[in-house]
């Protein structure tokens, strides 16, 4: 049995915020319903679940920064519920949050690692020891005179987690601690971490909506509903076909995988999932059967977008005020009516920089972006078409729900329109239709915009930029900081808004969602365009190994399991590569099938 | 443009009055603010700009550095000048015009007066914010006032509140900029119209910022919470404040020559 000083236990907690006094009539939401799960010292825990689920609010109790309103939390042995142990058990727990700037205390790198020990009162020299080791441990050490505002996103977290190491900590829990890091970044911060947790013999227990990130992890633990739906180890967790009930999926490549073994008649079995290595060989395995008759894959019609253009950038160039390097440098770009741009490359890259001249919010300075619509064209150099310019290309930029502020959402929808000069009659019609289009209710219209949910804020405030009927759309990271229910909503809106012919231009991190979503891929590197193509072309191994961009995971995984199938059939031919798993998936039975059947002949 | 901001920045460099202990550069900023109202002549401010020149090499402040200090308060500094030479009527006029009047005494007048409040902003900069951390200063007005302490004024407190606000401004104002840019995208427009319509526009921008600050002090406060913040008690410091003799030192030499630039301008008058 394991020793209970062992273990994190939380016991039968409820919990659930204070309400309002207006409110106090209802019963107030719980958001930790009798939960109960138990965590071992040393592990490596996931907790997922959707937006509103109660991870943070599990998290928080762990660290005793909310405390349960019936239930018992026992960490290490120690009961949470005594006052004395209270600041023990919190001391040794630390916490990074999501968002870097709202976490930092001081102004200088030192000074915020410093901030947690000097709380502790922990005296000098052994403070200053702690700092330091802290700072090399994470790779600050050379910049901890610097200002912490002068950091990265990726550098902010690294701060973060230098302030908590230095507080000598059993347990570390990270909530959503790398949602805003772009790929990059975030390997290389939860490498840190990981590194982190092998040398210190840290708990880490991480919340996180990116399931990729998940799979690293020794056990998953499900929360819906302020309640423990799940438990076990990933591959357990992701054999499960419930999943989407909490507004989870699976990673890319094993909902891949899923789909090649219902082709061919199998099932996934848990000692598939225990590798990369094992779940290949088993495809192999299902693939090798004779035998498998599927109907002939035919690829569909890829949409044409039209050749018209209706945007062109024109060797654009910019540089910020006391900058010293350009953020853009001479950027050409023609964007087609009709298609999805979608726009890559890491954070810092100039894809903000970008896309702020599209619609003149930064007027060109040094080239030209012209806007070509059915009235003329329009240059954003010219300062007197700006507000048509903004009628015609809309910009949302990223987690645009904070900037919500009339009192409905109706009322903050038709801002915009106010300063058109059309009906009020035509307004309300202007209004209805954007928020059917982002798919908002009659119900959420007379609300007001602070009572929404997260995801329903972002539509409300997508919905304040369609009602303007803006021919092209541009999106900042729509999805950024949504549970994948809620990401898979807003590209079916995306997707959607393309079919009734709006352009689109999308600025994403994520390669995955970029390839099954965009027409045209437009990859920056340090404020140049590297290269511009279909993901198809982009992602095409060689030509990404020059690039040298990350293909999306599917395709690294796909790929695999193809050249493993070249050494077996050597007739094989994988001509064409999809980034939706489905698509994939029917396109590698497809051809191995022809080859098996050219064998059999 | 809000980027730019710098009041209330640091400057990180390595300095003789970076080092200075910031309770002497507290006092000082208190002795110098008395000086730079006090004085009137010429010859006073001219020898009180030196000393500030002196004070800038001292914190090695590049000229660059200096003027985006200056910068944002050159058009109140013409207001106040303005001001001044069409309202003082008093002295030999120089110059008269239906209701326009310049006299001498006048012009004499506003220029001390801008003169000041450029003196103020730049002392304000080199002795106080660009050469010290605002956590450096709050420690720095904890340990001054922490005499009121008997009394239950909550001093630790206040200087944490002091020392946070100013680590927001730059986060502020970057999101301050994020959201207008995401009104004017929606059409609004903070440039033209009547002074009324251009106050209206910053409601779309004032509201969205007051939630946002809520939002981003209620984070704060959980974030401080996890990592054991619980008020002055108990605390340590990596860097106590340490006074030297070199602090010392540099108090008296600094606080002479604000003295000396008075009685200079007194003797002249």
């Amino acid at each position: 049995m394991i020793n209970n000083t062992d273990i994190i236990e939380v016991k039968d907690v409820s919990f659930s915020y204070d309400v309002s006094e207006e409110d106090s009539g209802k019963a107030p939401r719980l958001a930790l319903d009798g939960i109960s799960v138990t965590i071992e010292k040393g592990s490596y825990t996931a907790i997922l679940g959707s937006n509103g689920s109660g991870k943070s609010t599990l998290a928080k109790i762990i660290d005793i920064l909310e405390v349960p309103d019936s239930g018992k939390v026992v960490i290490f042995g120690k009961d949470a519920g005594n006052d004395d142990l209270f600041w023990d058990i919190r001391s040794h727990c630390s916490y990074v949050f999501q968002n870097p700037d709202n976490q930092i205390v001081g102004t200088m790198i030192e000074e915020d690692v410093a901030f947690g020990p000097e709380n502790l009162g922990i005296p000098n020299p052994e403070l200053r020891e702690r700092v330091d080791q802290a700072l090399k441990d994470v790779g600050l050490y050379e910049l901890r005179h610097r200002e912490t505002m002068a950091l990265s996103g990726g550098q902010k977290q690294k701060l973060a987690i230098a302030g908590a190491l230095a507080m000598h900590p059993d347990i570390l829990i990270l909530d959503e601690a790398t949602a805003m890091l772009d790929p990059s970044s975030r390997d290389d911060f939860l490498m840190l971490v990981e590194k982190m947790r092998e040398d210190k013999g840290l708990t880490l227990i991480t919340i996180t909506h990116d399931m990729t990130e998940a799979l690293r992890c020794d056990k998953i633990i499900i929360v819906d509903k302020g309640k423990a739906v799940m438990e076990g180890r990933p591959e357990e967790i992701f054999l499960s076909d419930e999943l989407w009930k909490y507004g989870l999926k699976r990673p890319v490549k094993y909902n891949f995988a899923f789909e090649i073994a219902a082709l061919t008649g199998n099932t996934i079995t848990i000692d598939d999932l225990r590798s990369d290595e094992t779940l290949i060989d088993s495809l192999t395995k299902m693939l090798q059967k004779p035998g498998i008759k599927i109907p002939e894959f035919i690829p569909e019609e890829e949409s044409k977008a039209e050749e018209d253009i209706i945007m062109s950038v024109k060797n654009l160039s910019y540089t910020y005020s006391g900058g010293e390097a350009k953020a853009i440098d001479d950027i050409s770009l023609d964007i087609r009516k009709g298609e999805v741009l979608g726009i890559v490359g890491e954070s810092g890259c100039g894809k903000t920089t970008l896309i702020s001249h599209m619609n003149a919010i930064f007027r060109p300075v040094n080239g030209d972006v012209i806007i070509h619509t059915k009235d003329g064209d329009l240059s954003c150099k010219n300062k007197k078409d700006t507000m048509k310019i903004r009628q015609n290309v809309g910009l949302v930029f990223q987690y645009p729900e904070y900037q919500l502020f009339d009192e409905t959402v109706f009322k903050d929808i038709g801002y915009g329109l106010k300063k058109m000069k059309i009906s009020s009659k035509e307004q309300t019609v202007r209004i209805r239709n954007a928020a059917w289009r982002v798919g908002l209710t009659e119900k959420e219209l007379n609300a007001s915009p602070f009572e929404l949910s997260g995801g329903q804020k972002r539509r409300a405030a997508m919905a304040g930029v369609l009602v303007m009927n803006p021919g092209i759309l541009v999106l900042d990271e729509p999805a950024s900081g949504l549970d994948p229910r809620g990401r898979q909503e807003m590209f079916s809106i995306i997707k959607s808004l393309k079919d009734s012919g709006t352009t689109i231009v999308l600025v994403s991190h994520n390669m995955d969602e970029a390839a099954v979503n965009c027409d045209r891929l437009c990859l920056i590197e340090n404020g140049k365009i590297k290269a511009i193509g279909t993901p198809k072309e982009l992602f095409d191994k060689k030509r990404a190994e020059e690039l040298g961009i990350q293909t999306p995971g599917i395709t690294r995984f796909s790929g695999l399991l193809k050249s493993r199938l070249e050494k077996i059939y050597p007739r094989v031919k994988f001509t064409d590569m999809y980034f939706d798993p489905s698509m994939e998936a029917k396109a590698v039975v497809s051809s191995v099938n022809k080859a098996g059947d050219a064998d059999a002949k | 443009m809000l980027n730019n901001i710098s009041l209330g920045r640091y400057y990180p460099a390595h300095s003789f009055l970076h080092d200075t202990d910031p309770r002497v550069k507290t006092i000082l900023y208190f002795v110098y603010l008395v000086a730079i109202f006090m004085i009137k002549e010429p010859v006073s401010v001219a020898v009180l700009a030196g000393i500030i020149i002196l004070q800038l090499i001292l914190g090695k402040i590049t000229p660059g550095i200096l003027w985006s200090t200056v910068k944002p308060m050159i058009p109140l500094a013409l207001f106040i000048f303005l001001i001044n030479v069409f309202t003082i009527k008093e002295g030999n006029v120089l110059f008269s015009w239906k209701i326009i009047t310049i006299t001498g005494y006048g012009l004499g007048r506003a220029a001390i007066m801008s003169v000041r409040l450029i003196f103020l902003i730049i002392s304000t900069s080199i002795l106080l914010t660009l050469t010290t951390t605002p956590l450096k200063m709050s420690d720095a007005l904890e340990s001054l006032f922490a005499p009121l302490q008997i009394i239950k004024v909550p001093v630790h407190e206040m200087a944490m509140m002091m020392s946070i606000a100013l680590r927001f401004i730059p986060t502020l104002a970057a999101e301050t900029d994020k959201i207008m840019k995401a009104q004017q995208s929606r059409g609004a427009d903070y440039d033209t119209g009547s002074f009324i319509k251009k106050i209206k526009g910053y409601i779309t921008v004032l509201i969205p910022l007051f939630v946002s600050s809520f939002r981003r002090a209620d984070e704060l406060a959980v974030a401080m919470d996890a990592r054991c913040y619980s008020g002055g008690k108990g605390r340590t410091k990596l860097n106590p404040l340490k006074l030297t003799l070199k602090d010392v030192l540099a108090g008296i030499v600094f606080a002479l020559l604000a003295v000396l630039v008075v009685v200079i301008d007194f003797t002249l008058r």
